[in-house]
């Protein structure tokens, strides 16, 4: 009997579906449908043309560059072959490309194109174990005399000819692959120190993926847009492991820039996001809402409240009344609908958000549109999911209920602690770590939860982040910090308050639609930094601060608040590539500036 | 063989001899550079290559094809494509409507046919769209594909001309100062483009441009011209330590372009 892996679920989707739409792929302005036969055509070819350029089983196959099927296709060939495939985000420097592809050893690299391939090129000489770069996207390449290039194209060719000599040796290939066998190595965005490579073995995907489906089933008649990075274990569980089980489409758009439309026309049926994304639609809708016509203005400031009462009545299983009933339709039909429709989300029956704490009031907005945002927890080391709400039993604020499977417990000090076959294999190359997160089994999660009465998991904060006030009461700053980002003027905001007095908060405003305030009142101003030192700016914030502090107990209220002159830069070691606020960093950077607030 | 030749160009406007005696030779697939103060007379030699203007005296060969004398749309025809100084497309119209226009050339069917939309007509769009689809897609300007042309901001402009430039399928490009008015994100693009063109598609690109550092950076050779005179010719190198090009740019002796 075959053992189950990604590669022979993949095996068993193909036979099962065959012309079967499994990717689309927006080319020349057009949705281009690649079968599952194509798919494997691609996968086969790929993975023999590795296997023909030296690829033993376990060694690494970086990818760098944004999604798109070849990305896919990389990552099932290589381990096919028996190899790891490894996601590098393509946004990173050349700097982090080459932590990444110097720690993981990797033997080849798959870059999208002719940008990411100049980053490979200007280290080629400090990876020893690098042998060749494979890219998708010749572009702008064709004229440079590298040796170690070769394009994606090329290593299709040469496996095609392996496989017309041997026609079985694929399919050989994918038997031998084994359950227990690492099959990525998703490096972590790193909020603390350099990025760890964690290491997920095949039975840690098809465990966690058979859990989840018992929460939140996905059915081949199920379409997604591929956004996030894939290199994120959350994008990965969805475009690449889900549909090796369920056969749903995934779609890929043009561009970064074109995405919106691509959404509408796609009108995906599962929308996994994270937190910063629903931000960012949630301050668009309202400033946009605010140039709008005043019949749609008035309509949308009466319509959303009656969203939210009904959802909120719906959660809590209460009765809505015939006059909500009718007032909700007619909101339904003259604002939501269209809403939903513009964003892309009309369809959406599942909407997942995941990565980092989510704001209250966000997941009340979606949910008075009728989109009920769910909030899922889980870490890379879990293989991306342990907790998800099932259904309709949303309780804002929590994650919901762990999903079948796992075993878990909460520590003395809070930590939740979890044990189960998802639990990944260790870091690789970091046997130190691996002791530190991995103890008998049981992994720790470095989170501070508790369970609710109805079970339901509740996320405090990162068990390091935690603040100690100089009175001794403990704060967890990132659900301060949410309701702060929920402001459309606040883009980024920092507590600062560990062994101090009182709470203070670093805040970077939201530069498009503080400028966009700035020119309706009439207030002049040139770059980023000459408007966060303006003093009406200043009052504006203020403003925002002192409407959130109503919200929160006294110990919890900010007291002060400096605006940040600049913005905060993933290249300033600010923030990681998922656009976490790396607080340690900044901590040290502006100490200067935070003591000033103490003064 | 050369692509393009000059030989001994002269125009006069009035009594002003605007050109005098200009000859150079534009190698094939080469990105050749043509340089000089405002009013030197590098945008009349634009106008007399496409046939606006016609020379006082001189020969251009295209191919080895004498040239002087065509009509601006038979030039067109023989494939020289050309964008201008300050942007010329269709304001009103969709960027993919001012693409198709480029691709005017290639189209055979007449009004009758094309109101019917069948047949021949519709099989002719299509190919023709395929192609502006590639270039869309080379130029990277998917996202405004259904946008008005003149909603959109400057840089994607300046793109969306260069597009119509590229959908004529030309043989040489003649480019007006590519990057002016840019920024220097929307210039690095710009300039990554036009070596792509040359690359990729193999054309041969002639190109006015202000921006020195552009210039050096990605000309094969360099032509300069002053008051309707050629002055200098030769590589970027030979260009920028040359007495006569440095005098004529800051009038003392400093070098024009820093490293």
């Amino acid at each position: 009997m075959t053992e189950i892996t990604l590669p022979s679920l993949f095996e068993h989707r193909v036979e099962e579906l065959g012309e079967g739409v499994a990717l689309r792929e927006k080319k020349k302005g057009l949705w281009r449908r690649i079968s599952w036969d194509e798919y494997h055509t691609h996968v086969r070819n790929f993975c023999l043309g590795l296997k023909k350029l030296g690829l033993q089983k376990g060694d690494r196959v970086s990818i760098l560059g944004d999604n798109c099927p070849e990305w896919l296709y990389a990552d099932l060939a290589a381990q096919a072959a028996g190899g790891i495939g490894v996601g590098v985000y393509p946004t990173n420097s050349y700097v982090q490309v080459k932590y990444i592809l110097d720690h993981s050893q990797s033997k080849f690299v798959v870059v999208k194109d002719q940008e990411q391939a100049d980053k490979v090129l200007m280290i080629k000489d400090q990876l020893p174990f690098l042998e060749k770069m494979i890219v998708i996207d010749m572009k702008g390449l064709r004229k440079y005399d590298e040796p170690m290039m070769l394009s994606f194209h090329e290593v299709e060719k040469i496996g095609e000819e392996l496989h017309e000599k041997g026609p079985s040796l694929f399919h050989e290939m994918v038997q031998a692959t084994q359950s227990e066998d690492v099959a990525i190595i998703v490096y972590t965005s790193g909020t603390t120190g350099p990025p760890k490579g964690a290491m997920l073995s095949h039975k840690n995907i098809t465990s966690v993926v058979d859990c989840f489906f018992q929460v939140l089933p996905i059915t081949q008649a199920d379409s997604l847009v591929s956004v996030l990075p894939l290199c994120h274990v959350a994008e990965r569980l969805f475009s690449l492991f889900i549909p090796m089980r369920s056969g749903c489409t995934i779609n890929f758009a043009e561009s970064i820039d074109t995405l919106q439309s691509d959404m509408t026309e796609i009108s995906p049926t599962i929308f996994l996001t994270v937190p910063r994304i629903l931000e960012k639609i949630h301050s668009a809708v309202t400033i946009k809402m605010q140039d709008a016509h005043p019949v749609k203005r008035w309509a949308y400031d009466h319509f959303l409240p009656i969203g939210q009462e009904v959802a909120e009545r719906n959660l809590a299983q209460q009765k809505v009344s015939l006059f909500l009933r009718v007032a909700y339709l007619l909101g339904y039909f003259f604002v939501f609908r269209p809403l939903r429709n513009r964003l892309g989300l009309l369809q959406v029956r599942e909407c997942v958000s995941g990565a980092a704490p989510l704001s209250k009031d966000i997941m009340k907005f979606f949910h008075s549109t009728g989109l009920m945002v769910k909030e899922a927890y889980g870490l890379t080391e879990c293989t991306g999911v342990f907790s998800v709400p099932k259904g309709e039993d949303i309780e804002i604020g929590t994650v919901g209920k762990p999903i079948p499977g796992w075993e878990y417990k909460i520590a003395t000090d809070g930590e939740i602690l979890m044990r189960g076959p998802a639990v990944f294999a260790g870091y690789f190359r970091d046997e130190r770590a691996t002791k530190q997160a991995k103890r008998e089994n049981w992994l720790y999660t470095g989170d501070i939860g508790e369970f609710d009465e109805k079970g339901n998991l509740k996320i405090t904060d990162r068990k390091k982040e935690i603040l100690i006030t100089a009175s001794g009461k403990n704060i967890a700053p990132s659900e301060i910090e949410n309701r702060l980002k929920f402001s459309p003027f606040i883009r980024e905001a920092i507590i600062i308050g560990d062994r101090r007095p009182y709470l203070a908060a670093l805040i970077q405003i939201d530069y498009d639609n503080v400028a966009d305030w700035a020119q309706k009142e009439g207030i002049p101003f040139t770059t980023f930094k000459n408007l966060s030192k303006n003093p009406e700016v200043y009052k504006l914030i203020q403003g925002e601060i002192d409407r959130a502090n109503k919200e929160l107990s006294r110990i919890e209220g900010i007291k002060k608040f400096i605006l940040l002159e600049k913005e905060l830069d993933r290249d300033d070691d600010e923030l990681t590539a998922t656009m976490k606020v790396r607080r340690e960093m900044i901590e040290k950077k502006y100490g200067d500036l935070i003591e000033t607030l103490y003064k | 063989m050369p692509k393009l030749e000059i030989k001994d160009l002269n125009i006069n406007f009035g009594g002003i001899r605007a050109l005098n005696g200009v000859s150079f030779a534009v190698g094939n697939n080469q990105l050749f550079g043509l340089i000089g103060p405002n009013g030197a007379g590098k945008t009349t030699i634009l106008n007399i290559i496409n046939g606006v203007y016609h020379p006082s005296s001189g020969n251009i060969f295209l191919d080895d094809q004498d040239i002087v004398g065509f009509k601006p749309y038979q030039i067109a025809r023989i494939g020289v494509g050309r964008t201008f100084q300050n942007i010329e497309l269709f304001k009103n119209i969709t960027v993919i409507d001012n693409l198709m226009l480029g691709r005017h050339r290639f189209i055979q069917s007449g009004i009758l046919l094309g109101s019917f939309y069948l047949g021949r007509c519709l099989r002719e769009e299509m190919v023709n769209r395929d192609r502006i689809e590639e270039i869309i897609e080379f130029l990277e300007i998917e996202a405004y594909r259904k946008k008005i042309v003149k909603m959109l901001p400057y840089g994607i402009q300046k793109r969306v001309e260069l597009g119509r430039a590229l959908s004529m399928d030309p043989k040489i490009l003649l480019l007006d100062e590519p990057c002016s008015g840019m920024n220097t994100e929307e210039i690095e693009d710009m300039a990554r483009f036009i070596l792509d063109i040359k690359e990729e598609m193999g054309i041969t690109i002639m190109m006015i441009e202000h921006n020195m550092e552009v210039v050096m950076d990605i000309a094969d050779r360099i032509c300069v011209i002053n008051f309707g005179m050629k002055i200098a010719e030769g590589n970027p190198r030979e260009i920028q330590n040359d007495p006569k090009v440095i005098q004529a740019y800051l009038g003392e002796d400093e070098p024009f372009v820093r490293e």
